[in-house]
């Protein structure tokens, strides 16, 4: 399990519409993260005009750079940007991941830069990357600053909803040079996210009611706005915290008595039984604990990337066929 | 004084009432439902219960702390045990300790604060006796050393169930069970009730030691007694539910505008002036974004700070 | 006034302190105070004033010798027997919590299971403190502040007086008003006092003083007998005269010796 992709977002949380425009421009023109800001606070038409040249200018440039030369020594500083980047084939050209990339075994045998929010920037720099792979979710706006000041190249992925995820590994991979293979996994993904849709259609007119503990004591939910909520819509299922006001709330026990969900899923971790034996005591009365509908899973759904569609599988799969 | 003293009674059992009865969603106690009373008997009121007991262990022994070591600035916390009681619990979660079941890490968690305790009252121990400067010191000292073991346990680490654990001891009323309610009836009570029997030592030496012993008391026993009674109260109000802050500094100074200093009245006031606040803060924690739940400790401090602050303005509290 | 006759309420029987290996040592002091006596502790810093009033109301223990309350060891009274006998006050009263002076002086009350006679407001109105019941200790001046902790004493009825140096930072009225209320409150209540002093020519006005140099008595008696010019420079380390009033009365003119020091400076 990983712990930066669970807590709240170390950047701020863009709305959908400014992830959609910042994810354009990251796609095409990295390093540009900064400069919507700055539109924001210069609205002169002037500047705003001067600017779109830069742009027109910068954005050709690189789009001639990456056809010309994909990068070769890739540092990825996300579990999730690890598992995608692997899955694009691009692992042997991963010279260096996050403590907390543990996925796929080889990834383990990379060179290490430190953590999702305190990455090393001595260590990124010593292995000389031609680009740096960051997220929006857990990775500091500071630190992808920093590196671009040092005339280092970042590449930021803006997607964090299993929508936005094929879009954004399309870019990513024209990004880096593997148009074809990121093509071929967003088609395939958005494929089978179709059919976890058609097949779970029905399902959804009588939805039952769920909720997906990320940590039991005190009890941390999977809110609205995560890979997991919109796992849970996409089974026909009902995720009784999805009205909360942030990603992972702390959930009131109160009110999941109240709301009295059917179906209870559970993170599975080293001691997560033990753990959680006191809310489920607290929850007896609670028909998914009454009727024995608990499920412990895997942490396949805790970060967007290719194993994502093994999570909705799983909890597909463990609310099908049951009444 | 005698009073305000009634009032703040009275202000005690209505905040109690109120917090029973509201919350994310109101219950009428006329009209109960299977779910409703699960809510009421199992959910809020061993919550409440804790957070009571919490806030009376904290504004109890912070009155006291403050009388021993003859320092307005001083909180339970000040004396490591809070740090030392972190410590603990970290340590027994990563040994995976569950031997005493749910009761794991609250167990860990008192033995850390009751054995760091004694380690600053060994630490403050010179020339037969306990000695303000030395306690103070060697709390700070401790509570330095142990945060900082904490934190590279942490930043070490990489089980998130550790970081995840350690969440609730920076303050969480949420996982309260009737379970835990004896204990801490126990401890908070039996430390209330010693420093109660000792209230006019407590007195006396805020005057000084050598005061103290001519009014017929022998200031380094009270001051033993008096510290095992924080001691206790700390240790039950951290294995409780973590560390709330603002309760164990500022409600004695509160509990003074409206009481006096006479530690006879201004530790219960302080104790039910501390459960109050806590119990009203958690109220407002669990109620103000449902289904969300916010962190008592920061409810506490948001609402009882600016009114400390106005206090502070109005009357003259630290007489300086 | 003569002791003799007197029975002798607090004895010191050639009593011996020291604080640790260097610190000030009590040697072998030897002396009583009776009944109603009111006794000035004379001597420069660090002499053993206040080690000798510890001493006496059981704050420090002797590491020999004795000191035997109303025929009794001191040690083997229990701490609030001994504190209806004996009053402390320490030199300072740095208090930061704002007790009110009538809570203040109401602890005075704590030795008692069954509470005395005296009331807290009878105590202060004594003192002269009735309209400050209800303030707070903290908004006091120092001359209120001793009078507050003396009403204390009143309230614990202690025939004991030991005053570590009360008169200290005090305007020189409020002193003289300080010393005119023990004396009231001696002739009224028949206590005894003994208080450390550092004005020479305070201790000229008591019936009784005693001169300390390095924790030994160097006098003690009538003021006339034991403050010498010679015995203070000895005690003192000055040069002094005492002169005399026209009505009799001495006092001690330290102005030579300032004249004196500032001629070997030149």
């Amino acid at each position: 399990m990983e712990y930066h992709r669970l807590s709240f977002p170390l950047v701020g949380n863009p709305s959908p519409d400014l992830a959609k425009k910042d994810a354009g421009q990251a796609g095409m023109t990295p390093g540009q993260h900064g400069t919507r800001s700055m539109n924001e606070r210069l609205p002169s038409r002037k500047i705003f005009g001067l600017l779109f040249l830069l742009f027109t200018f910068y954005f050709s440039l690189f789009t001639v750079s990456y056809a010309a030369e994909p990068p070769k020594r890739i540092i990825s500083l996300a579990p999730n940007m690890t598992e995608i980047l692997f899955a694009l084939g691009l692992g042997d050209r991963i010279v260096g991941v996050t403590s907390f990339c543990d996925y796929p075994e080889e990834a383990k045998k990379k060179p290490k830069v430190g953590g999702m929010s305190n990455p090393s920037l001595e260590a990124v720099v010593t292995l000389k990357p031609d680009i740096v792979v960051m997220t929006t979710d857990g990775n500091p706006k500071e630190f992808e600053a920093r590196l671009r000041s040092m005339g280092i190249r970042t590449y930021v992925f803006t997607s964090r909803r299993l929508s936005e995820l094929p879009r954004g590994v399309r870019e990513l991979g024209a990004a880096l040079g593997v148009k074809a293979k990121a093509d071929e996994f967003a088609d395939h993904f958005e494929a089978s996210l179709g059919k976890f849709r058609i097949k779970h259609a029905r399902a959804a007119r009588n939805a039952r009611k769920v909720l997906f503990i990320v940590w039991p004591e005190p009890l941390i939910v999977a809110g609205p706005g995560t890979v997991i909520d919109d796992a849970l819509r996409i089974i026909g299922v009902e995720n009784i915290a999805s009205g909360a006001k942030a990603e992972y709330p702390k959930y009131s026990i109160e009110e999941v008595i109240r709301k009295s969900p059917d179906i209870i899923f559970i993170g599975k971790g080293k001691g997560m039984e033990s753990a959680s034996e006191g809310l489920f005591k607290m929850l007896r009365k609670v028909p998914a604990v009454r009727e024995k509908m608990v499920f412990y899973v895997s942490d396949d759904l805790y970060r967007l990337g290719p194993r994502t569609l093994r999570g909705i599988e799983e909890i597909s799969a463990l609310t099908d066929g049951k009444p | 004084m005698k009073i305000n003293f009634f009032l703040i009674v009275l202000i005690f059992f209505a905040v109690l009432a109120i917090s029973l009865f509201l919350g994310p969603t109101p219950i009428n106690p006329l009209a109960l439902d299977g779910t409703t009373r699960e809510i009421l008997i199992n959910i809020r009121a061993p919550r409440i219960a804790v957070a009571v007991l919490m806030g009376m262990a904290l504004g109890a022994s912070g009155a006291v702390l403050q009388g021993i070591l003859r320092n307005p600035l001083a909180d339970p916390y000040i004396l490591g045990i809070s740090s030392g009681a972190s410590l603990a619990a970290a340590i027994g979660i990563i040994g995976g300790v569950t031997i005493f079941g749910t009761f794991s890490i609250p167990v860990f968690a008192f033995a850390g604060a009751v054995l760091t305790g004694g380690i600053v009252g060994v630490m403050g121990w010179k020339r037969g006796g306990l000695w303000p400067e030395r306690l103070l010191l060697a709390g700070v000292g401790l509570s330095f050393l142990f945060s900082a073991l904490l934190m590279l346990i942490m930043s070490v680490s990489r089980d998130e169930g550790i970081r995840r654990a350690m969440l609730w001891i920076f303050g969480d009323l949420s996982m309260s069970d009737w379970e835990r309610v004896p204990y801490g009836v126990l401890f908070v009570f039996g430390g209330v009730a010693i420093s109660l029997w000792r209230a006019k030592a407590l007195n006396a030496l805020i005057l000084g030691d050598e005061f103290a012993h001519s009014l017929g008391f022998a200031p380094q026993t009270e001051r033993v007694l008096l510290f095992i009674s924080v001691g206790l109260m700390t240790a039950a109000s951290v294995s409780l539910g973590g560390m709330i802050g603002f309760i164990g500094l500022l409600i004695p100074h509160i509990a003074r505008f409206f009481i006096g200093s006479d530690n006879r009245l201004l530790v219960p006031a302080s104790a039910l002036g501390g459960g109050a606040l806590l119990c009203a803060a958690d109220l407002i924690a669990r109620s103000a974004l449902p289904p969300m739940e916010l962190p008592a400790g920061i409810i506490t401090a948001i609402i009882g700070s600016p009114y400390f602050l106005y206090l502070l303005r109005r009357k003259n509290v630290l007489s300086v | 006034m003569s002791s003799a006759s007197k029975p002798m309420i607090l004895e010191l029987i050639d009593a011996c302190f020291s604080y640790g290996k260097n610190g000030h040592v009590v040697d072998n002091l030897a002396f009583s105070v009776g009944e109603g006596e009111f006794i000035g502790l004379l001597g420069a810093n660090g002499s053993g004033k206040s080690t000798i009033l510890k001493l006496g109301s059981g704050i420090l223990k002797p590491s020999a010798g004795k000191i035997m309350l109303w025929g009794k060891q001191l040690q083997s009274y229990r701490n609030k027997d001994r504190a209806k006998l004996i009053s402390y006050l320490p030199q300072t009263l740095d208090i930061s919590v704002p007790f009110t002076i009538r809570e203040l002086v109401g602890m005075g009350l704590y030795p008692y299971d069954i509470p005395p006679a005296i009331t807290p407001d009878e105590a202060l109105d004594m003192v002269g403190l009735t309209d400050k019941a209800d303030a707070h200790i903290t908004d006091l001046s120092g001359g209120e502040k001793r009078r507050t902790f003396i009403a204390m004493t009143l309230l614990q009825g202690a025939g004991l007086l030991l005053l570590d140096e009360p008169l200290a930072n005090l305007d020189i009225k409020y002193q003289i008003e300080l010393v005119r209320l023990l004396r009231t409150l001696r002739g009224q209540r028949n206590i005894s006092v003994v208080m450390a002093l550092h004005d020479i020519n305070i201790g000229l006005q008591f019936d009784k003083v005693m001169l300390i140099k390095n924790g030994g008595i160097l006098g003690f008696g009538r003021p006339e007998d034991v403050l010498t010019e010679s015995s203070i420079t000895d005690a003192f380390d000055i040069e002094v005269k005492i002169l005399r009033q026209t009505d009799g009365k001495a006092y001690v003119s330290y102005q030579e010796n300032y004249r004196k020091w500032q001629g070997m400076q030149k």
